[in-house]
């Protein structure tokens, strides 16, 4: 998981691997402050699948890539 | 995850923000009172449920995602310390979970240039950057440091 110059970038690194997906940077900045911004909470819970999952859904990340076990 | 699990949880995860690095097993045990053994049990229970990961060897704080104990390509700055995150996630991650701002470095792994962003109220200060990641949702913890 890595942020790269530019999507030609991630291409010549690939070197003909599988990709896997990319998004913009804005888009995993928003993902990151979803997915974390309460993991110093003092009321910190673990998060169901679901919930996860719905994160995930309500930022457009969706399809198999995104989907949970 | 039961409430003594979950109140370590939560003192290990306080101290590392305090710290600005990994708690050991002994200062968890001096904060809560515990006695070391329990809590290194009580991390290997959380290690199981993804609450956080131990070094494969030295069962000691490997990470406390997004923060993680050893340096990595990934460095924050961030509330006054410096930090490493696991990937380029989590480095973001770090600036949420402080709820501050931040400056991120890493490097690109194509090309080896320097990639330096700036997190300001929640926004990336250059959004000509993208993020890749090769290993989908569903195998995210089949191996997580190489995720």
């Amino acid at each position: 998981m890595n942020l790269f110059r530019s999507e030609e970038h991630i291409a010549r690194w690939l070197a003909g691997r599988t990709p896997g997906t990319t998004i913009t940077v804005s888009k995993l900045c928003e993902l990151a402050h979803a997915w974390w911004s309460d993991r110093l909470s003092p009321g910190w819970r673990p998060r169901s699948r679901s919930e996860s999952q719905a994160i995930l859904d309500r930022l457009g990340l969706t399809g198999p890539f995104w989907r949970l076990p | 995850m039961n409430d003594g699990d979950l109140a370590l949880r939560n003192t290990t995860y306080t101290l590392f923000a305090r710290l600005g690095r990994a708690p050991t097993a002994a200062e968890i045990s001096s904060e809560t009172g515990r006695a070391e053994a329990d809590v290194r049990a009580a991390w290997e229970r959380l290690h199981e449920q993804h609450a956080l990961v131990l070094d494969a060897e030295t069962r000691e704080i490997r990470m406390a995602n997004p923060f993680s104990a050893v340096a990595t390509p990934h460095r924050v700055e961030a509330a006054g310390h410096v930090w490493y995150a696991n990937c380029g996630w989590d480095a973001f991650g770090i600036c949420a979970a402080l709820h501050a701002d931040g400056r991120i470095a890493t490097t690109c792994p194509d090309c080896g240039d320097p990639l330096v962003i700036g997190v300001h109220d929640r926004r990336p200060d250059d959004e000509s950057l993208v993020f890749h990641s090769l290993v989908d949702a569903a195998h995210w913890w089949d191996d997580i440091v190489f995720t």
